[in-house]
């Protein structure tokens, strides 16, 4: 089924991000967010990024025009009804997105794609109850949208497997790398990466080897770009104490994903990495 | 340096073997065999071994070395599947033993760690770390626990994956490609369990969760099965992954 239009909702850092990705492959975007200052930040991003990208030679500034324009800040929802595809890439807040979904099966056509972009809330929670749910499914971006290639095609316990294939595809022909994962806690990445931050700080705190040294041995032994406590300290440790906490919850208090007391003591000093100067190294020198 | 001075014995049956059995012999050492150790008892001034999974093997291995070895040439053991502390207690001499554990390929480790025993005597230590660097490889010294610190924290990414993979929530081809394009990992975890050998894996998670009793460390049932199929990986042409039978050439 062709393409036409796309509907992006939430215009924050993903959301804009996923609106670039989408109008760069010529797709027509209209990008929801209810507050005018997100949207306005969204459009400073698009003209900021586009604009490198001519002064780089990747594009002309024609089709930096062209692609600016394809991307319609909106503000009501009604205008998503002729969306094929719809992406919702608002906070993770489950009361929030089961609104969002239920609005959107009354809008949009019951043959229209609807896609969630979130890395911790259950697929089939979202979609419960609603109607036309076959066509509920994950679709979630890595951080950097416009840069990280990966998608994670998250089938639903009621999702179709034709709207797998959709999705697969549609993942395809933005030029991203699509895998297809069943709705379970962490989805593939959040959850498999877990051991690389949580038996680091547990090697830590059971005296074996220090932070540098860890890092040290994972990138020169291992061949990791960046060692444990270096990627915490870049990715926020409270992010990753909340992606680790959250898989715990959603497996029952799996033993394997148990959190770290040294990460949560960071994240309760306020020592959260890089954003605040301090995290497991010191940034402020 | 005399070729005396160069003599190693190297035994074991982990995958490691092969691969510092070829790395010794590029870096000047004459390698004997535990069964080549009687001819060689004056000679030999390091042994090393090397077993993993079976550990019943590797006890009677290191009494026969600590029996047969004088007492002044190091015993230099992988900590894998366990502690250094627990190898040097097997033997009469216990300050001579120390751990070390990496992984194969060994060309693409840059450093290899080493963990002394609690009985290591401090010269052992130096001697072991003096010995590792002579192979080109950076050390990092780090406290005796089971798979010190990069085989195990990947031998727990691996053991993530294969239960992913077992429960059917998503296909090993799709978990690879995942944690490489996702998270830039230098190889997806299945596809790296089937070069390292899911023998010296499983081996270090069942080692884990024998002696921190933690349910944390429970091997993926689909791990151990495939252990105990001889389904380790490249090197039998299957694991995770089924590989091609190299064809062999008689020409």
């Amino acid at each position: 089924m062709a393409v036409h239009s796309i509907g992006v909702i939430g215009a924050g850092t993903m959301g804009a991000g996923i609106a670039l990705v989408c109008a760069r492959k010529g797709h027509r975007v209209h990008l929801l967010d209810t507050n005018q200052d997100v949207l306005n930040k969204a459009q400073s991003y698009l003209l900021e990024v586009l604009s490198k990208d001519v002064q780089k030679g990747r594009i002309s500034k024609q089709q930096k025009e062209q692609t600016y324009r394809l991307v319609v800040p909106v503000q009501d929802m009604a205008l998503l009804k002729e969306s094929d595809i719809v992406i919702e890439a608002v906070p993770e807040r489950l009361e929030l997105k089961k609104s969002i979904f239920a609005s959107l099966t009354e809008v949009c056509r019951s043959d229209s794609l609807l896609l969630t972009n979130t890395s911790s809330l259950s697929i089939t929670e979202i979609a419960g109850g609603l109607t036309h749910a076959e066509r509920i499914l994950g679709f979630h971006f890595f951080n950097p949208a416009p840069v990280m290639p990966l998608v994670e095609v998250v089938r639903g316990k009621q999702s179709s497997e034709q709207n797998v294939t959709r999705a697969y595809q549609f993942a395809r022909d933005l030029g991203k790398v699509p895998v297809v994962v069943a709705d379970t806690p962490g989805f593939i990445v959040n959850r498999v990466a877990r051991p690389y931050y949580n038996e680091a700080l547990r090697i830590l705190g059971d005296g074996i080897a220090e932070v540098d040294q860890i890092d040290r041995i994972m990138t020169l032994a291992g061949g990791f770009k960046m060692g444990p406590f270096e990627l915490q300290d870049m990715i926020g440790i409270d992010i990753n104490f909340a992606t680790t906490e959250s898989v715990y919850t959603n497996f029952f208090h799996e033993g394997r994903f148990k959190p770290s007391r040294i990460q949560q003591r960071m994240v309760q000093a306020g020592k959260l990495g890089r954003k605040t100067g301090e995290g497991f190294y010191d940034y402020s020198k | 340096m005399t070729t005396a001075s160069k003599t190693v014995l190297l035994t074991g049956t982990s995958p490691l073997y092969s691969e510092l059995l070829q790395l010794l012999k590029e870096k000047g050492y004459r390698v004997v065999s535990l069964a080549e150790m009687a001819e060689n008892r004056t000679e030999i001034r390091f042994a090393v071994e090397v077993t993993n999974l079976d550990l019943e093997l590797k006890k009677a291995a290191i009494r026969e070395l600590d029996g047969k070895l004088p007492a002044n040439v190091p015993i230099l053991t992988t900590s894998l599947a366990i502690t250094a502390t627990e190898v040097a207690s097997w033997t009469q001499c216990p300050a001579r033993v120390c751990g070390f554990g990496t992984l194969v390929p060994l060309a693409e480790r840059e450093l290899i760690e080493i963990a002394p025993a609690l009985q290591t005597a401090p010269s052992v230590l130096e001697q072991a770390e003096a010995f590792l660097q002579s192979m080109g490889k950076q050390t990092e010294v780090v406290v005796d626990e089971i798979g010190l610190v990069f085989p195990r924290i990947l031998s727990l990414i691996i053991n993530e994956a294969a239960f992913t993979v077992m429960e059917r929530t998503a296909t090993a081809q799709d978990i690879d490609t995942a944690m490489k394009k996702g998270t830039n990992y230098p190889y997806g975890p299945l596809e790296w369990a089937d070069q390292i050998g899911l023998d010296d894996v499983y081996a270090i998670i069942r080692g884990l969760h024998r002696d921190l009793g933690e349910e944390r460390y429970r091997p993926a049932p689909l791990l151990r099965k495939l252990v105990l199929a001889g389904r380790v990986g490249k090197r039998s042409n299957q694991g995770f992954y089924q590989y091609e039978p190299k064809e062999v050439s008689y020409r």
